[in-house]
């Protein structure tokens, strides 16, 4: 089949969740509240200092609309429907069409974000904006490689998120594995506590870790706490682990794959 | 001409994981794994040429939709020789899924919010259908399918059977040449039935396309499909045009014979007397070369032979003797 076919599954999905109009309104409402939850804590935390670690509380700010929002994955809907296709066998649809799989799903993901990032992530961004105020990229270099990261983060994303729904196959439940992905994130992405205030030891353990992709490193970048040569680096290894969840997940399609032809699932 | 589908042998087993009752078993299972090998599919053969209609029957559990998945290259044989289109359908899966389409009856392959319209704009990239073949095709099967009404309406909202009409839709806009349908008209009521079965039929005759349908109603196949493949317990049971099922079964057809009075007792060579009224006497058919002429002709003017009439045996009713007599069946096959 030609490539032509996958733009259309973004294009459906992007269709599709406009039927939900009302969900609009509760994404864009979740979301506020989550950022100015997050604003709050952090101006509590500071409580008058201006800088704590070398880190100002605008740019704590930003941090948060950034991790709140900005960055802030459907990982649960991508899980759900990876996991619910593999275990109900409703993948036996896709596998009758000729396209593959992994590419169809991420071409429908990259709809349902668009989606959210023009009726959800924009709009919070503006409100919080001019109500909180955000700081601009650290630098017009920072400003270059953060939209890099921001897509590097969404692929990661994509493939942890992919990689639980697959393992639904084996273990037959999503949603646990919904549970233990979004414990994972909240602590071992920096989505909550950026690596800068956590202990060294387990910053430097988390920094090496792929969930650091997904929150900690694109903010980083944005507010210039990596200087360009450590950008690189990370933006090397970010790419990396990005490889090897590919790679993880190509495998693990493959074996459901050889499960659902073999066992008829 | 070549076969477009042809099965030598064909099986498949599947391993299920033997669970053992209790706490203690499901420990033990942890530790050691038995598994029971469950035979669905046994040394089916058969050749279907292109333009059939073939009807696949059988009860739940016969092995119908195994056998499907198998020639639609999403389960892999563990036995036996398949062939599709000249091809192995699960080792050539993507070009295999090019030319046939696959409706299952219960399991939809419409984005259920999205209208039916954009559901089929989704196949034509897919399948990378012709501007021009896709407008022709889809305006065919609208109309043909009458579904102009709800065509811009999100699936989520439509009845069962509109669903249904626009599954099948969805399959035939890419022009397959083979027609697979699992159970198509399950759920489904008299009218919307009805409807499917009428546009299969003419789907085969005016276009040609090879449909293989799974059913447990024997109206589709009566309808549709000229020729049935019926199975149980995996296993190949009839193959042939369905007006031979009744001679192969050797079921018989009713006569009755009505006269203006009483004529006595009447025996007939041709005839098994199964019950006598008197003025009415109804009798078996046993063979099936004997014509009604046969029976006229022995009978003769003499007795005042008043109506005649001779009842096929439906086909339900045939299908159902077949399978209670299975064993029986079994056992005296070669």
């Amino acid at each position: 089949m030609k490539l032509s076919a996958y733009p259309a599954f973004t294009h459906s999905a992007f269709q599709s969740r406009l039927a939900y109009r009302n969900q609009v309104w509760a994404n864009a409402f979740g979301d506020l509240v989550n950022v100015f939850a997050r604003i709050a804590i952090w101006s509590a935390a500071y409580a008058g200092m201006t800088v704590v670690d070398g880190v100002t509380l605008p740019e704590m700010v930003t941090y948060a609309v950034l991790v709140g929002t900005v960055l802030r994955w459907d990982h649960a809907r991508l899980l759900h429907e990876v996991g619910d296709a593999v275990r109900t066998g409703d993948v036996a649809v896709y596998l009758l069409k000729p396209l593959h799989y992994p590419f169809a799903i991420l071409a429908s993901h990259v709809g349902h974000y668009a989606f959210s990032f023009v009726t959800v992530t924009i709009p919070v961004v503006l409100i919080v904006g001019f109500t909180a105020g955000l700081m601009p990229p650290a630098s017009l270099f920072h400003a270059a490689l953060f939209p890099v990261f921001w897509l590097l983060s969404w692929l990661v994303m994509f493939c942890i998120a992919t990689l639980c729904g697959l393992l639904a196959f084996w273990l037959l439940t999503a949603f646990s594995l919904e549970w233990f992905l979004m414990g994972i994130m909240l602590l071992f992405s920096g989505a909550v506590v950026p690596m800068w205030f956590l202990p060294p030891a387990l910053a430097t353990l988390f920094s090496y870790l792929p969930f650091a992709w997904v929150h900690y490193y694109p903010a980083a970048v944005y507010l210039g706490k990596l200087d360009p040569t450590s950008t690189w680096l990370h933006l090397g290894m970010g790419l990396g682990w990005l490889a090897l969840l590919a790679a993880a997940v190509a495998w693990l399609w493959s074996r459901a794959r050889h499960r659902i032809i073999v066992q008829g699932g | 001409m070549a076969p477009i589908i042809s099965a030598v042998g064909v099986g498949k087993t599947f391993r299920q994981l033997k669970r053992q009752a209790g706490f203690g078993g499901a420990l033990r299972g942890l530790v050691s794994r038995d598994y029971t090998e469950i035979r669905a599919v046994e040394g089916i053969a058969f050749s279907i040429e292109p333009g059939e209609a073939v009807g696949y029957l059988g009860p739940n559990g016969a092995g119908k939709s195994t056998m499907i998945k198998m020639m639609t290259g999403i389960l892999t044989p563990s036995a036996g020789t398949l062939s599709v289109l000249g091809r192995e359908p699960h080792s050539n899966r993507i070009l295999n899924a090019r030319d046939i389409g696959v409706v299952f009856g219960q399991r939809s392959q419409l984005w259920w919010d999205l209208p039916v319209r954009d559901s089929f704009e989704l196949n034509r990239h897919i399948y990378d259908i012709p501007d021009s073949r896709f407008a022709d095709n889809l305006a065919y099967l609208t109309q043909m399918l009458d579904m102009g009404s709800y065509i811009g309406r999100p699936v989520r909202q439509l009845s069962l059977g509109q669903r249904m009409r626009a599954e099948i839709a969805m399959a035939l806009l890419h022009d397959p040449k083979i027609l697979f349908l699992d159970e198509p008209t399950i759920g489904l009521d008299v009218v919307a039935k009805d409807a499917v079965r009428r546009f299969l039929a003419e789907i085969n005759r005016e276009r040609g396309t090879t449909i293989i349908l799974t059913t447990h109603d024997l109206v589709d196949i009566e309808q549709i499909c000229p020729r049935l493949i019926m199975v149980d317990d995996g296993k190949l049971l009839f193959d042939g045009e369905l007006r031979h099922l009744r001679a192969t079964l050797g079921s018989r057809r009713r006569l009755t014979l009505e006269f203006a009075t009483d004529p006595g007792p009447l025996t007939l060579k041709t005839a098994t007397l199964a019950a006598d009224e008197g003025a009415a006497k109804h009798y078996l058919l046993e063979n099936e070369a004997v014509s009604l002429i046969d029976v006229l002709n022995e009978v003769g003017p003499a007795h005042g032979l008043k109506d005649i009439k001779l009842e096929e045996p439906d086909i339900e009713e045939v299908i159902r003797t077949f399978y209670l007599n299975k064993p029986k069946l079994a056992g005296s096959a070669p």
